[in-house]
């Protein structure tokens, strides 16, 4: 596995972690901070800027320990013996009640508590009462989006927000970054003529919440090109650029900031995309019939097409053909997915677009000309996400040359089946990875910038009618927990303490069975969670343990198991060089 | 079989997506997203041969074009080898009647090809109820047809929610265009008849965008 040199000890003091944090205000402490006595802390729980949402939870504790025992783990490391894992599980629950006499509960459960407030908006339309918020305005500070509030209550922030900044630009002839006050923190991103403003109290790094920002402004520039945005603000530096945006930007960008703050959609965060599973054989035949198709084009002139691309639904990307050493950068991709399964979910079959897209990673001036249709394995087949084909030029009257290798494509990907392939391709199951007391993981491979997550299950099937919201409160709280635990690995500057790197991420509550209803047959769980993040040079692990969960040394064995299961089948999880012309 | 190239152009949002999928689907979506750059369909309609009563197959290749602003420097690439436009406005909306019209001057002074059969479409007549008190009709039917005829252009009041009249667009168009084509046909047949040359090829299709050699613009 890892070479035994890999250090996975806080390259700093916590001292000096704590202090770049604002001090746990006396209001909001509902927690004991029993993190300040263990020396490899790395995270306070200040620094999670959270308040317990079970109002029985007297304290909650949020232990993160840097794994020193890697040494005595690598001695009885067998990733195959499960029976040494079992006694050692069984172990870990029997002294269970001996470590920590005041929890009460024996087991371990898989459904995941909720930790997290989600201070929703009681009744007031103040916008303080959301606690996460986007802007976007002018440098000149005309608001041009806002993702909540009314344009009355952003435009006097946005007359502050613009006041601020110029205060430190003539002040400190540099940008200020971020505000933190409390456990609510505004960050700045200025890409003149635009400003964008995140605040949050979700307890995001300023790093997250600029990356999210740079996101949004990605997304501007998609639809609208630098050049074409630069051109409106020197003619007149106080335009007014919502007039100039559509109804489908405001969509859009609404879609965007869901996805960023209400969804699973760790693409942001880790800057990675998430691939369709899918057997290597079946990938590489697709992309050798991607090579074939461009090879019988022989009138295609050179340059004609740039990138060609299958994306699967979820944003998933299935399969590439580029030219050599040409790749297109994460952010850009991600624009791209967005754009197809927002705007062109209800296309029909045969309808073929093409769209021209800004790739502000690609050239920020410049539009490439995307072709884009569904496959589907059958023409009239109609309801349901489907896999995409996306073929993408620099030249804007290419339509018909590429709807011609489209055609050719997606009629030999049809004759061998091979869409069909991708209607069945199944993701991973947590069940298919032999990692106990894991809830749920996210494995990116720092080589292939992909990362890999089992889907989710519930523990009960929920009932149609509330699905969808069911979900999307499952998908919220996952990912703050994933937040959490990427945060313990870096710094608020999103630098990390260490190349490699291992911490424990705890979050516990001790008493919260006192005030369980009488009349109720069923106790409350009490909250145990605990999660891991481990990063090196080739990959970075999250992982969600059941909760109850609690002994460090199986959770790391599972995380190794993890680690060797995705390693073992990357071919099958990642797309790897693609299909290269 | 006879393939026409058709591009629909028009302000944003009146309604030119639904238009072609009231034709191509015969379907209808109240909360339809706005067209991003362009989309390409096809529909067959059949005519009749006026002589013996023969059915000919006529394939439309339908250029849908988004009307937003911002798309309109892309728009000659859509129009510049088109057989037929349809040129659509809103009749709820007085601006969008003036758009269609600077869409119809750009057509005549860019494609100069006599042969291009324009229709002009005032879609949404369904919110239109000249009895009712809430009518929100903008554009008097007069007032179009005037300066279509003006114009020499075909002209249809139509809905794309209900479909009146959309089928009969596409019929006239395709009617229009067959007359013309057969008309060279049988030009060139009597020419074929003169020369000594048994195979002359006749091109049914102008030239597509992507023929380098194009020679239209």
């Amino acid at each position: 596995m890892d070479s035994p040199e890999e250090q996975y000890i806080d390259s700093r003091p916590s001292r000096d972690q704590v202090s770049l944090r604002p001090s746990l205000s006396a209001t909001s402490s509902m927690f004991v901070t029993n993190a300040t006595s263990e020396p490899t802390t790395s995270i306070t729980l200040d620094q999670t800027l959270f308040r317990a949402s079970t109002p029985p939870l007297e304290a909650i504790s949020d232990r993160n320990d840097n794994d020193n025992s890697n040494d005595d783990d690598d001695n009885d490391d067998n990733d195959n013996d499960d029976d040494a894992l079992l006694e050692s599980l069984s172990q870990s629950i029997n002294s269970y009640e001996n470590s920590v006499s005041r929890f009460s509960h024996r087991v371990v459960s898989t459904d995941i508590p909720t930790v997290f407030i989600d201070e929703a908006p009681g009744g007031n339309d103040e916008l303080s009462s959301w606690n996460k918020n986007f802007f976007i305005l002018t440098s000149a500070g005309k608001p041009i989006y806002s993702m909540h509030g009314r344009d009355q209550q952003v435009t006097s922030l946005a007359g502050i927000i613009n006041t601020i900044m110029s205060y430190f630009q003539l002040r400190n002839s540099e940008d200020i970054r971020t505000i933190s006050s409390g456990n609510a923190k505004f960050s700045f991103l200025n890409r003149s003529p635009i400003i964008l403003v995140a605040y949050s109290r979700k307890g995001e790094t300023s790093n997250e919440l600029i990356n999210q920002l740079d996101f949004l402004h990605s997304y501007l520039i998609s639809s609208l090109s630098q050049r074409q945005l630069s051109r409106f603000f020197n003619k007149r530096e106080n335009f007014d650029l919502r007039n100039f945006l559509e109804a489908t930007d405001f969509e859009n960008l609404d879609e965007i900031c869901s996805l960023i703050c209400e969804r699973l959609y760790p693409d942001v965060l880790l800057g990675a995309l998430q691939c369709l599973t899918l057997k290597k054989t079946y990938r590489t035949q697709i992309h050798n019939a991607m090579l074939q198709c461009l090879l019988k084009e022989s009138d295609l002139p050179r340059g004609t097409i740039l990138y060609g691309l299958i994306v699967a639904p979820n944003n998933k990307l299935c399969s590439v053909l580029r030219p050599r050493g040409h790749t297109l950068h994460t952010t850009d991709l991600h624009l791209l997915f967005c754009l197809i399964y927002h705007q062109f979910q209800n296309l029909q079959n045969q309808q073929e677009m093409w769209v021209p897209i800004c790739f502000p990673k690609f050239n920020s001036n410049g539009f490439l000309y995307c072709y884009i249709k569904f496959m589907t394995n059958a023409p009239q087949q109609v309801s349901g996400p489907k896999p995409v084909l996306v073929l993408i030029s620099a030249q804007k009257d290419a339509f018909f040359p590429l709807k011609s290798l489209g055609t050719n494509l997606i009629r030999s990907l049809q004759s061998s089946e091979l869409i069909d392939k991708l209607y069945r391709a199944k993701s991973i199951k947590i069940t298919d990875v032999p990692a106990p007391l894991v809830h749920h993981f996210i494995y990116k491979s720092r080589k292939h910038v992909q990362y890999v997550m089992p889907e989710l299950q519930f523990a009960t099937q929920p009932d149609t009618e509330s699905t969808s919201e069911q979900t999307l409160g499952y998908e919220k709280k996952i990912m703050t927990y994933y937040q959490q635990i990427h945060k313990s690995l870096v710094r608020d500057d999103g630098g990390s303490f260490s190349r490699s790197t291992l911490s424990f991420v705890q979050w516990t509550a001790t008493d919260s069975l006192s005030t369980v209803t009488d009349q109720s047959l069923f106790q409350e769980e009490n909250i145990s969670m605990m999660g891991l993040a481990w990063i090196t040079p080739s990959f970075e692990l999250y992982l969600i343990c059941n909760n109850g969960t609690n002994d460090k040394n199986v959770v790391l064995k599972s995380a190794k198991k993890i680690v060797s299961w995705c390693r073992k089948h990357e071919e099958r999880l990642f797309v790897n060089e693609g299909a290269i012309f | 079989m006879f393939q026409f190239k058709l591009v629909l152009l028009g302000d944003s949002s009146v309604g030119k997506s639904s238009i072609v999928y009231r034709f191509v689907k015969n379907s209808f979506d109240e909360f339809r997203e706005s067209t991003i750059g362009a989309a390409f369909l096809s529909q067959t309609i059949k005519v009749k041969e006026s002589d013996d009563g023969e059915e000919t197959v006529i394939k439309f290749e339908i250029w849908d074009t988004a009307g937003q602003e911002r798309y309109k420097s892309l728009a000659p690439m859509y129009y510049r080898n088109a057989n037929a436009a349809l040129v659509v406005y809103d009749v709820t909306q007085q601006d969008s009647l003036v758009k269609a019209q600077s869409w119809v001057n750009e057509l005549k002074n860019k494609v100069g090809d006599d042969d291009l059969v324009i229709c002009l479409v005032g879609n949404k007549v369904d919110l239109c109820d000249e009895d009712a008190e809430d009518n929100k009709r903008a554009v008097g039917t007069e007032e179009a047809r005037s300066y279509a005829n003006e114009q020499n252009l075909l002209f249809y009041e139509v809905s794309a929610k209900t479909g009146l009249n959309v089928q009969q667009i596409f019929q006239s168009i395709g009617e229009k265009l067959f007359e013309t084509k057969s008309e060279e046909i049988a030009a060139a047949k009597n020419r074929q008849i003169g020369s000594s040359n048994d195979h002359v090829n006749v091109q049914l299709q102008r030239a597509s965008t992507n023929d380098p050699t194009s020679c239209c613009f």
